[in-house]
């Protein structure tokens, strides 16, 4: 973003402020009104590393909004900046159609889950979920009514009296998210909150807090670095990758249509597998050639950018990949080293050329008896799950 | 092998407790002397040529002045001390008390009389006994500064003369210790007066012996402390000034003269011309007459038997070592055959000018000597001081007539004195305390024997038991039986030779106030209320101070946070004892630091030391400076352990700085900070440097606090040692209370938090 406009939309941003109601006449980039919270051109360095290099983010009301990423990518840091934990060096942040840039968290109305709960030790639970109430002076009667709604939701009831050193990290979880539901405040944060609960209770505590989105429909952002929670709960997801947003949409447009190699790899599991080839025209059909594949690409999905000997990364995830057998079409040839059963499926690990890098194929359980390591396995694909990236740009074709 | 081994090193630690004490005698005749420097090297110098003419054996010792009658009390009855010692006669009567001294004999026979000044003579005789050889006498003199003042001064007025600064801005006429009892002591003789009653040293067998005690008062004593309070307040001289005051004013060329002993000429050398004469005489009055102390070789009682000994102590005596002593100790020695040769002016044209000067100087304390009167000998004078001084000092502030002063102070010395409580008639309270506290305490014993699981605990921990073994040996011996030993001796009244046994008689003195008003000055219960204020105040100001700095070095905003925790630990790395001396001199009313911001503000000198108000915020200054860091310590470490996350939650559930500091931050430190304030309590309670150093329980003894208060009774006033002793065990019984209570509060809060 050019400085110029940085500087515009931090004065639509502060015109915003004093006058919110009729700043909508916008020849600017102009932070929807529906947006429940909006970040524009947001930077953020600590000493000389850049960690934010200019993100937007908009989260609609209602919305369930997941930042993924690697370590370091930022995304707790967007999170803490939208809390105000943070200032940022440039770029705004609007919470309701308020510019919250410069004030502080307790003037936010955000409520935020921490990674280690950040419960306070010497409050019982009842305390630990009245302790914002009170400090914003709510009457003792809807502190009360508060408590027991949310207690009720999240099976805290007989828990009210105890102290967080008396209770299960799952239940101390759960007081956390408590701690928060009962402030309703504009938006929900969440950092990384599973991540110290082992993998059962992951799955249970996923799913428990996608239902109570659904129950609430409060506004939520949430980061993780486990694509599988931000698959399952997104409705939006920001992928983000080295300070800045590598793609956002909902969670399984951006699993079929990655639009750089790195979101490609980054989500899905095992990983999409990735070979350098190049394209061919043949009797008017393109195909995708090299390390060992040739697929038939399907040209409509890529418009007009198959150009005859265009270099390109071929992908593939595991899972768009099976045993070719009989007559069908086979794209490649894998020489299994190992096969994974997990029972409902499996995967076998294999090379396709004497020189390429492993590559990882989905069979079906029942065929995951037959296939032998050392053994050669002919491999199929489907045209249009066949992934293509420029070899120079590593973004996809489209 | 191992019982081998535990038994080598039993032998050995016992053999490093005994040996000592049983090292081979020392052959010869032996004798101690607390000299140093030329005084010392003069004194063997004649021990060399006895022993080269009587071909006698003389083993020579230096024993530090400051451990001198201590090693002797130790040594002499033991049969390893001297047989003859050197030491000011005013110890005599402690010599006598401990039997460490005979009479010497015919190391000084009659005929000798009058080879000594007779007014050492007369400082060694005490009930028509002489104890010692006299070999050198100290006294004060008038030191003065001839490019200030031409004229020798003769009498006070002509000093006086030179007041309000008529010398030059700064400048005072005379300089000298004016609060303490021993300079005043000089304007009192001069009056006719006396600090110390009968019996007098030389007094002629037969004449009216006055019992002994505080005679500072009457007519005598009255009029020289107006001339003393006059002194000050016509600014000819500068009040509270210290020994060290006086040489720096002198030196710096601020005092025009200053009275002082002939050991301030050693710290002079070339930085300030001066002259001394004797004392100035008061017009109409009479000559001012300080203090004399002799040093004379003292004879053991086991050296009074021996020939040879005595005959050491008589050459000691003799003209040719008082030469030696004179010329190259510098001493103003005892023998007048000296200063006879002096008189003379034998060989006095070829000395050396520095010789000259030096010699001089000799013969000006000589002068000043002859009309000094000698220190009493009577163990009886030591609390005398106090109750003196603190008249002296109430006069000099003008906050008492000195009638009404030396009254009190009178009042105050027979209440030293006062006669110990009655010899317990019989042991049954004493017993019936002691039984029930030994029957609770077995009772609790049982019970914890009977207790379940106890007998498999026991055998379970068994070497844990022998780890601690050594620890627990150290503890008993260094800690435990001292205490026990303290606890007994608070049963027992009167000095250490002649104590008694009065049961609970000290207790009862102490809890009673020795039948006065309870919170009458010096009582137990009014000590009692300045010692909770004062720990209640410190403890506040520790822990807010410490709050405050550890909280703001806790920043991860600092700057430079490392070099400012450096800073502000050094208060606590300094010896306690030299912080207090800084403060006290800072809060030094002429000269302090801290009356010249005030004054450079445009404020009034304040005296902090006249008034318990001020002087109490001074000592709670220089503890609060003393022990804000180990708070702020703590506190720093207790803050590591509270989560970022935490503070941070309390952010964003919307608290300001303030409430998540009070509601979260405090919370989160009280688990930690209460032991602090526990062990922080205890310390305070029995501060004793601050309170000793920077007020020393001024005024008038309003600021001392329990354990200083005991000290005095121990130390300071006629060695009440079990008076004191029973202090000691109230004190220990209060703070056992008080861990207990502030111990239960911190278990009752650790159980609730984390």
């Amino acid at each position: 973003m050019s400085e110029a406009i940085q500087a515009a939309t931090r004065g639509a941003a502060n015109d915003a402020k004093g006058a919110s109601a009729e700043a909508s006449d916008a020849s600017l980039p102009e932070i929807p009104r529906a947006m429940r919270c909006a970040a524009r051109g947001i930077k953020k360095a600590f000493g000389s590393t850049p960690i934010l290099r200019g993100v937007d983010l908009e989260i609609p009301e209602g919305t369930f909004a997941v930042l993924v990423g690697p370590s370091g990518c930022g995304k707790s840091t967007l999170l803490r900046l939208v809390a105000g934990l943070e200032e940022a060096d440039e770029g705004t942040i609007s919470l309701a159609d308020r510019d919250v840039t410069e004030l502080p968290p307790r003037d936010r109305d955000v409520a935020m889950v921490f990674q280690s709960y950040a419960l306070y030790p010497h409050l019982t639970v009842r305390d630990n979920l009245a302790f914002g109430l009170k400090l914003r002076g709510t009457a003792a009667s809807e502190i009360d009514k508060r408590i027991e709604e949310a207690s009720a939701m999240l099976g805290l009831a007989k828990l009210l009296d105890r102290l967080p050193k008396q209770l299960s990290g799952g239940q101390r979880q759960r007081v956390a998210m408590g701690r928060a539901i009962v402030r309703r405040p504009t938006i929900f944060l969440f950092d990384e909150p599973l991540s110290n609960l082992d993998a059962a209770l992951r799955a249970e505590v996923r799913v428990e807090i996608r239902r109570l989105h659904d129950r609430l429909g409060a506004t939520t952002l949430y980061v993780t670095h486990d694509q599988v929670e931000a698959m399952t709960l997104a409705d939006s997801l920001w992928v983000l990758n080295g300070g800045l947003v590598e793609q956002k949409g909902p969670p399984l447009e951006i699993y079929e249509r990655p639009r750089t190699k790195f979101v490609a790899t980054f989500l899905g599991s095992p990983q999409m597998n990735l070979l350098a080839g190049r394209l061919v025209k043949e009797n008017g059909a393109v195909y995708a050639e090299g390390g060992g594949v040739r697929s038939r690409v399907d040209d409509e999905r890529f418009k007009s950018e198959l150009d005859d000997g265009r270099e390109v990364t071929i992908g593939v995830r595991p899972h768009d990949m099976f045993l070719a057998k009989g007559d069908a079409p086979k794209i490649a040839e894998l020489k299994v080293e190992i096969v994974e059963a997990l029972g409902s499926e499996a995967f076998a690990h294999g090379w396709l050329t004497s020189s390429g890098p492993t590559v990882i194929a989905r069979l079906d359980a029942a065929d995951a008896r037959t296939v032998k390591p050392g053994s050669v396995i002919p491999l199929g694909a489907a045209p249009t799950s066949i992934h293509l990236f420029d070899a120079a740009t590593d973004r996809a074709l489209a | 092998m191992k019982h081998l081994r535990a038994l080598v090193t039993l032998i050995a630690l016992v053999a490093t407790i005994v040996l000592p004490g049983c090292s081979e005698p020392p052959r010869g005749i032996v004798l101690w002397h607390p000299y140093r420097g030329g005084e010392e090297a003069a004194l063997k110098k004649g021990v060399l040529r006895f022993e080269a003419e009587r071909g006698l054996k003389v083993t020579v010792l230096a024993v530090p002045y400051e451990a001198y009658l201590a090693k002797l009390e130790a040594a002499i009855p033991r049969g390893n001390g001297p047989d003859v010692f050197v030491g000011p006669h005013n110890r005599l009567g402690e010599y006598l008390l401990h039997r460490l001294v005979a009479p010497v004999g015919d190391a000084f026979p009659d005929a000798d009389a009058s080879l000594y000044e007779p007014v050492t003579v007369a400082a060694i005789t005490y009930e028509g006994e002489r104890w010692a050889v006299p070999l050198a006498s100290k006294c004060g003199a008038l030191y003065y500064n001839p490019r200030l003042l031409p004229e020798a001064p003769r009498t006070l007025d002509d000093l006086a003369a030179k007041r309000d600064f008529a010398l030059g801005p700064g400048v005072w006429p005379l300089a000298y210790e004016s609060h303490t009892a021993y300079w005043h002591s000089a304007l009192l003789h001069a009056y006719g007066g006396e600090l110390f009653g009968a019996p007098k040293p030389g007094a002629a067998e037969g004449e009216a012996k006055l019992p002994p005690g505080f005679a500072m008062t009457g007519d005598a004593a009255e009029r020289s402390l107006d001339k003393a309070r006059e002194l000050v307040t016509t600014r000819v001289v500068p009040d509270e000034a210290s020994g060290d005051l006086v040489k720096t004013l002198f030196t710096t060329g601020k005092a025009a003269s200053v009275i002082s002993g002939p050991w301030l000429a050693g710290d002079l050398e070339d930085k300030v011309p001066y002259e001394v004469v004797p004392l100035p005489s008061i017009a109409g009055v009479g000559a001012m007459r300080p203090f004399l102390t002799v040093d004379g070789v003292f004879m053991t009682p086991e050296g009074a038997k021996s020939e040879g000994a005595r005959a050491l102590a008589r050459s000691l005596g003799d003209g040719v070592s008082a030469s030696e002593r004179a010329e190259i100790g510098k001493q103003v020695v005892a023998t007048r055959s000296y200063w006879s040769a002096q008189d003379d002016g034998v060989a006095a044209a070829a000395l050396s000018p520095e010789a000259k000067r030096q010699r001089k100087l000799l013969v000006a304390f000589h002068e000043a000597s002859a009309d000094a009167i000698p220190m009493p000998v009577s163990p009886a004078m030591n609390p005398v001081w106090v109750p003196a001084e603190q008249a002296i000092r109430k006069v000099l502030r003008g906050d008492a007539s000195p009638r009404d002063a030396l009254a009190e102070a009178k009042a105050r010395y027979d209440d030293v004195m006062r006669a110990p409580p009655r010899e317990a008639a019989s042991p049954a309270p004493l017993v019936v305390v002691v039984g029930l506290a030994l029957l609770a305490a077995a009772f609790a014993v049982v019970r914890r024997v009977r207790a379940p699981g106890f007998r498999r605990e026991l055998t379970a921990s068994k070497p844990a038991y022998k780890y601690v073994l050594h620890a627990a040996l150290t503890i008993l011996v260094l800690v435990v039986l001292p205490l026990v030993a303290g606890a007994a001796m608070s049963f027992f009244a009167g000095s250490r030779e002649d104590a008694r046994f009065v049961g609970l008689g000290n207790y009862v003195e102490i809890l009673t106030a020795r039948g006065k008003p309870l919170l009458s000055h010096g009582s137990f219960y009014l000590t009692l209320l300045v010692t909770v204020a004062w720990t209640v105040v410190n403890v506040v100001l520790h822990v807010s101070i410490g709050l405050v700095l550890g909280i703001a070095l806790a920043r991860p905003v600092l700057r430079l946070r490392a070099i400012y925790r450096v800073l502000l630990i050094i208060p606590w790395a300094v010896p306690s004892y030299v912080t207090a001396l800084a403060w006290k001199g800072m809060f030094h009313r002429q000269f302090g630091a801290i009356n010249a911001i005030l004054v450079a503000l445009g404020a009034e000198p304040v005296s902090w030391f006249a008034k318990f108000s001020t002087a109490f915020a001074a000592n709670v200054a220089t503890n609060a400076w003393l022990g804000f860091p180990f708070m702020m310590v703590v506190v720093m470490g207790a803050l590591t352990s509270i989560s970022k996350d935490v503070l941070e939650a309390a952010e964003v559930d919307g608290a300001t700085r303030w409430q998540a500091f009070r509601l979260v931050t405090l919370p989160l430190l009280r688990p930690t900070l209460l032991p602090a304030v526990v062990l922080g309590s205890v310390w305070t309670f029995n501060m004793f440097n601050v309170v000793f150093l920077v007020s020393g329980g001024e005024p008038d003894g309003t600021t001392d606090i329990l354990v200083s208060e005991a000290y005095r009774w121990a130390f300071a006033r006629n060695a009440q040692l079990g008076y004191a002793a029973a202090y000691a065990v109230i004190i220990f019984g209060l703070l056992a209370l008080m861990s207990k209570v502030l111990g239960r509060i911190g278990a009752g809060d650790a159980k609730e938090a984390l």
